[in-house]
């Protein structure tokens, strides 16, 4: 029996799309070169999805060729197309690229663009997709040395947080539990977020990047239900 | 120490046993080192050899090199039961 | 089918060789066809606390590469016959262990035995997880001190994460806190950690206290597994710890200091 050659995974990718609304050669290449300027290391051989939904109705034909070479002169690699339109089908078809189905082309836009990368592309083609309100919950303890973040909301953990472990959420981070390592919340820069426990012997607090370690922590409380907030740019910690 | 000890029977000295299966080993460990690989395999098919006719236990042969400067000499030590 | 059961600590020098000696006797000694693996190659101790350090011929390493199989490299223990001990290579490194190689021989030895002892090395490298990665149980050996209380805890953090069970979504690993070279007078004194306050920080549930005991060293001295030592207090906390193991209910010895009046003194205790 020969030795096994390949293995098939489950995997999620990160990619840009690019939602078209209209297509003239000329117009479209200065405007992507323009974009592409705005951040070039960031954009360099990125994977892209074009998407053909926004095409306005009257349009009825595009050459694909010419869009996909714009593209690759700009260092872009259009992966897969993702079009509703029936009239653009063969088209697609002859450039040989995937054509994404509904549920492929949610599973890859939900994955958020890079903090760094958003400030540079929000009024573009480009279009990012990040969950809201969404909490995770984490009802083992959390050991020395491990790392748990809740991204796009609150972390809520159901057990204690031991010292070398460290817990962020661009939320609020709630323990139901002694909070002996460190916790960050509103990573992202959400001034709002606090952190509750119900026991603070942590090493670090943070909230959107102010951060308070736990020399000062003991002098304010310890080893009691506690919150921390920021106001007007001051760490707040107050029993609860 | 108290006065009860010059009475007491010296206990036994482990540290002299462990001393004794130390300098055992770690003088085998050494001698091991530069031996080469196919010994042990060598030993255990040699010891299965003389157990079809003597029942022996492993530890009752030993196969060790020795690599002086112009020969090398492969010993073979064969200890047999009492009654044989 | 075995239950594989690891003795890790992350810490080094807290005592997981000498746990895994006693508590593979122990179980041995109640009737378990029990074999006790050594997993830190390149540096075998295992046999020298079992006493069988002039009867290795094959090593695990030697079977994870095919140049022996495992009867060949098991060792019977000369004092029971249901007690076996694979040693750990001392020529080779941790290169040599592969998770499908580990797999075959646990694989194997489950088929007879019904217990698996692999005794960690320390650290949280190659050599101790894949020694944790097969776990159905783990015994975590901790001294009350503070470096081996957080080692400890970033140990439970890899065997929740890094663990076949974890891997495949299975029922975790059963995770034992073992209190070693526990001195309930320094405790008593406010100078070590207690037991509370090493379960509070740990949050497990608690396999067994063993005392700071002489008997221990003399035990590694003669290549005897401190639980053969009915009189040490050691060797009994240990055989109460595999009664907790094999889910039985025993009260927790050796907790409390002895109050040593002057003729105990005078006697020659310490």
């Amino acid at each position: 029996m020969s030795d096994t050659c390949f293995q098939l995974k489950g995997s999620v990718v990160t990619t840009f799309i690019l939602e078209l609304y209209t297509f003239s050669l000329s117009d479209f290449t200065l405007q992507l070169e323009d974009k592409i300027n705005q951040a070039p290391m960031f954009f360099k051989q990125s994977p892209v999805v074009i998407s053909l939904d926004k095409i306005t109705e009257n349009i009825t034909e595009i050459n694909l060729d010419e869009l996909l070479t714009a593209c690759r002169r700009f260092d872009l690699q259009p992966m897969a197309f993702k079009c509703s339109h029936k009239r653009f089908l063969d088209a697609i078809k002859a450039t040989g690229l995937t054509l994404l189905s509904e549920n492929a082309l949610r599973n890859l836009t939900n994955t958020p663009v890079a903090a760094e990368a958003s400030h540079n592309i929000k009024n573009t083609d480009v279009k990012e997709n990040t969950q809201l309100h969404k909490s995770k919950l984490i009802s083992r303890p959390v050991r020395s040395g491990q790392q748990i973040y809740a991204e796009g909301g609150d972390l809520i953990i159901l057990s204690q947080v031991s010292e070398g472990a460290e817990v962020l959420a661009d939320g609020n981070i709630h323990i139901y539990g002694t909070l002996r390592g460190r916790a960050l919340a509103g990573v992202k820069g959400n001034t709002n977020a606090r952190v509750f426990c119900t026991k603070m012997e942590a090493e670090l607090i943070s909230v959107a990047g102010h951060f308070m370690l736990s020399d000062s922590l003991r002098e304010k409380v310890w080893k009691q239900p506690a919150q921390v907030y920021l106001d007007e740019q001051i760490l707040h910690v107050e029993t609860v | 120490m108290s006065i009860f000890d010059y009475f007491h029977n010296k206990k036994t000295n482990t540290a002299s046993l462990a001393k004794e299966r130390l300098q055992v080993i770690v003088a085998h460990e050494r001698g091991k080192r530069s031996q080469p690989n196919y010994l042990p395999k060598m030993q255990q098919e040699i010891i299965e050899v003389i157990k079809k006719y003597i029942p022996i236990d492993n530890d009752q042969v030993t196969v060790t090199l020795d690599n002086s400067d112009n020969c090398s000499i492969l010993e073979l030590n064969v200890t047999l039961p009492d009654n044989t | 089918m075995a239950e594989i059961i690891v003795v890790t600590s992350g810490k080094g020098g807290v005592g997981k060789t000498t746990t895994s000696a006693a508590i593979g006797s122990g179980l041995a000694l109640r009737g378990h066809k029990t074999v006790i693996i050594d997993f830190d190659v390149g540096l075998r101790n295992l046999d020298l606390i079992m006493g069988c350090e002039r009867r290795v011929v094959y090593d695990f390493v030697n079977v994870l590469n095919d140049e022996a199989n495992l009867n060949q490299a098991l060792i019977k223990d000369k004092r029971n016959n249901l007690l076996f001990i694979l040693p750990a290579s001392q020529t080779r490194d941790k290169d040599a262990l592969t998770q499908e190689g580990v797999q075959k021989i646990l694989n194997e030895l489950a088929e007879s035995f019904d217990y698996i002892i692999c005794d960690s090395p320390a650290g949280i490298e190659k050599g101790a997880q894949m020694a944790l990665y097969f776990a159905d149980q783990a015994i975590v050996v901790t001294n009350p001190e503070v470096s081996s209380v957080r080692d400890s805890d970033r140990i439970l953090g890899i065997l929740q994460s890094k663990s076949l069970r974890a891997e495949t979504g299975a029922e975790p690993v059963k995770e034992h806190l073992l209190l070693t070279r526990y001195n309930p007078s320094r405790v008593a004194d406010g100078e070590m950690l207690s037991v509370a306050d090493v379960e509070d920080i740990l949050a497990i549930p608690l396999l067994g206290v063993i005392p700071e005991s002489e008997s221990v060293l003399k035990a590694s001295n003669l290549g005897e597994p401190v639980i053969f030592d009915e009189t040490a207090d050691a060797g009994q906390a240990y055989s109460d710890a595999v009664s907790r193991l094999l889910c039985e209910e025993v009260e927790f010895r050796f907790l409390e200091a002895e109050k040593k009046g002057l003729f105990k003194r005078l006697m020659g205790a310490r």
